[in-house]
């Protein structure tokens, strides 16, 4: 009992790593059905750029600087690799363009940050915390709070100001928003740029835990990616359940059947989720007019 | 008038020098970035050292080594590329380095084709030193992994009188092949592991694996992966708050694991060939060089540095019993080598042989321990004496 319970803690703070990576997919995905397959690299950017910064400032005027960032480099992405694909209509070129940025970002972030896995400080102790023989990390614990927050920050964002409300309009219906005197591209530029804002502060979140590294997100990126599928792409609820699902089939397939097969069944409940509810667990099933 | 006689007089000078003194160009290739940049920078840093002491002192044969320096980025197709590159753009006279076996497997077969001496200074999967049949031109200075996973088993069941193991490695070649190693190293001492579990690259949550181990009753955790999964091992053992000692390939050593495991990683052990410590005055002057050249106080990788620093000096006494440039020369060289060549890792008396490519024996080794962030020498009485210097058996 006492290992179950170990092994579904763990795998509640696993699957809310995957979960707030995820919703970074989700946030572009509802504006401009795009996504920016770099999500993986504005995460590895975030913590790197936050490994740098907090030697000076500590780890939480560390966070400012980093979310900045993220807006920056978000806005930079979508300017770059999406807008010119949106203009022409173009079914795949941001695609390839946010995967062709991911690789750039990879490659800058290997030239000035090496590419050894490094040690993130940890802003909170790193003994862990013991409830009833069940042992989990400060760290973790802030991790599902944190990413929590955050995502509960955007939603609020969304339904409650008038910038979010424009957000959420053109969610709903691009034309329409964009014939009620909504700059429907500027809605999307700021949709990429909050996308990466959370995956920038998702890394530093996350990277005392997992290690930080110009290579740290191409494993969390795709296994987001699947979350992401799983959950939904039009929900952000989806994402946070889709999460805690891959992360605890993980840790408990794992202990019960083998480790060597640990990342099976995410990929099987993908295949089913995809073969039964394409659009998701949570999503809307999409109706394309043609 | 005058900028005639510079620029002949130059060209003079210029020409009379390569005449008198026409570099030997040897190969030198690893991964310079990258996850294993520590092992690869580390090993070229200790054959560029040993270069500069010979160019210094005369070179070889009155000519001085001319060094041509490809990072490999441990990519296998990258490694075959430079290989090529090597053999016939740069046409080199030998190639030191690889770090990574796959990249060493890839690559390997182009230098036994033109017949150029490899001499293969850090990468440990068994297989490389016989991938090919005599004449063989692949020779190695580190220690394989079958005298890696006899020495993790003997020091875990015999020395230490642990009784269940527990095995993790990683899913790539050099996890799974020393985990099969391992298993039959174990098996000689009629232990079987408790448990034996797998983990990918990247992976950060290591909760299934070590509670497996637990649960199956592990006394001991016998590892072969290497540096930030292995320092997940250790703080996924600190998170569910038990402690079991970690024992494991060389790769204990990475400055990756030491690092971000911390204080979870002390005592963690490994076979090293070469251990920061200066207990010889030779291996003290190698260090203190080291620390003077590269403005470093811990070697990233000694190891690698040691093993890449006697590779050159190994290469030099071939050239010099062989008086030619010629690889198949050089390599009867190597097979037959008369001189004792003095190194930091050992005294190279008669390393190899036409069917033993293999300059390291199982008692050249020696464990180090990871304490206060260093990897010191985990029992005092191994190098006590005159077991400082560990020499191979005679054949």
């Amino acid at each position: 009992m006492q290992i179950l319970a170990q092994l579904i803690v763990s795998g509640i703070a696993v699957g809310m790593i995957y979960g707030v990576i995820a919703f970074g997919y989700q946030l572009t995905f509802a504006t401009s059905k795009t996504l920016n397959f770099g999500q993986g690299e504005a995460l590895m950017l975030g913590s790197l750029v936050g490994l740098t910064v907090v030697a000076y400032t500590g780890y939480w005027l560390m966070l400012p600087v980093v979310l900045a960032f993220g807006l920056l480099q978000g806005a930079v992405v979508e300017r770059l690799g999406v807008r010119q694909a949106i203009k022409t209509k173009s079914e795949a070129g941001w695609i390839m363009a946010t995967i062709a940025l991911g690789i750039i970002f990879k490659n800058l972030a290997e030239n000035i940050w090496g590419r050894d896995a490094l040690k993130f400080p940890s802003p909170l102790p790193e003994a862990p915390l013991s409830f009833m023989g069940v042992n989990v990390l400060p760290m973790e614990v802030a991790i599902v709070f944190g990413a929590l927050a955050l995502m509960l920050a955007v939603e609020f964002f969304n339904r409650r100001s008038i910038y979010g409300k424009a957000v959420v309009a053109t969610a709903n219906d691009r034309d329409a928003a964009g014939l009620m005197g909504i700059n429907t591209s500027l809605v999307i530029t700021f949709s990429y740029a909050l996308s990466s804002m959370t995956a920038a502060f998702a890394g530093v979140l996350v990277a005392p835990v997992t290690l930080t590294g110009a290579s740290m997100g191409g494993v969390l990126g795709l296994k987001a990616f699947a979350v992401a599928i799983i959950g939904g792409l039009s929900s952000g609820m989806g994402v946070i359940v889709g999460g805690l699902i891959l992360g605890i089939t993980e840790t408990l397939f794992g202990y019960y059947f083998s480790t060597g097969y640990k990342d099976v069944p995410g990929l099987v409940l993908l295949l089913l989720v995809l073969s039964v509810k394409p659009s998701g667990l949570f999503g809307a099933a999409a109706i394309k007019k043609v | 008038m005058m900028r005639n006689i510079f620029a002949a007089v130059t060209v003079g000078v210029l020409l009379a020098s390569t005449a008198m003194a026409q570099p030997i160009k040897v190969g030198l290739t690893g991964p310079f970035t990258g996850g294993s940049a520590s092992m690869g920078v580390s090993m070229r840093d200790g054959v560029k050292l040993a270069v500069a002491e010979i160019n210094k002192a005369g070179g070889i044969m009155g000519r001085p080594i001319a060094l041509v320096e490809r990072d490999d980025e441990a990519r296998n197709e990258l490694g075959v590329q430079i290989a090529q590159e090597l053999i016939n753009k740069e046409q080199v006279v030998a190639t030191l380095g690889f770090i990574n076996t796959g990249v060493a497997l890839a690559s390997q077969r182009f230098y036994q084709e033109a017949e150029i001496p490899v001499l293969n200074n850090v990468a440990t999967g068994t297989a490389i030193s016989s991938q090919f049949k005599s004449p063989n031109y692949i020779f190695r200075t580190s220690a394989n992994d079958l005298i890696q996973s006899a020495m993790i088993a003997d020091e875990a069941v015999k020395r230490q009188g642990f009784k269940a193991p527990a095995i993790l490695a990683d899913s790539t070649n050099y996890g799974q092949l020393g985990r099969e190693d391992l298993e039959r190293a174990l098996a000689k001492s009629g232990v079987k592991p408790v448990a034996e579990e797998k983990f990918n690259i990247g992976d950060t949550d290591m909760t299934a694996q070590l509670l497996r181990a637990k649960q199956a009753g592990a006394d001991v955790i016998l590892t072969y992966a290497i540096g930030p999964e292995l320092a997940q091992i250790a703080n996924g053992m600190a998170k569910l708050g038990w402690k079991v000692p970690m024992i494991g390939s060389w790769t204990l050593s990475m400055a990756t694991f030491i690092d971000n495991a911390g204080a979870n990683g002390e005592g963690a052990m490994m076979p090293q060939t070469f251990i920061q410590t200066g207990d010889t005055a030779k291996r003290k002057v190698f260090i203190e060089s080291y620390q003077a050249a590269y403005k470093v106080d811990r070697i990233p990788s000694p190891v690698s540095a040691a093993q890449g620093y006697d590779s050159v000096f190994l290469l030099k006494a071939a050239i010099e019993q062989a008086k030619s440039t010629d690889g198949g020369k050089i390599r009867a060289a190597l097979e037959n080598l008369q001189t004792k060549v003095d190194g930091v890792v050992t005294v190279y008396d008669h390393p190899y042989s036409a069917t033993d490519h293999e300059a390291i024996s199982g008692n050249i080794p020696v464990f180090g321990v990871v304490k206060g962030g260093r990897v010191v020498v985990a029992h005092q009485e191994d190098i006590a004496g005159d077991k400082a210097v560990r020499i191979k058996p005679k054949n």
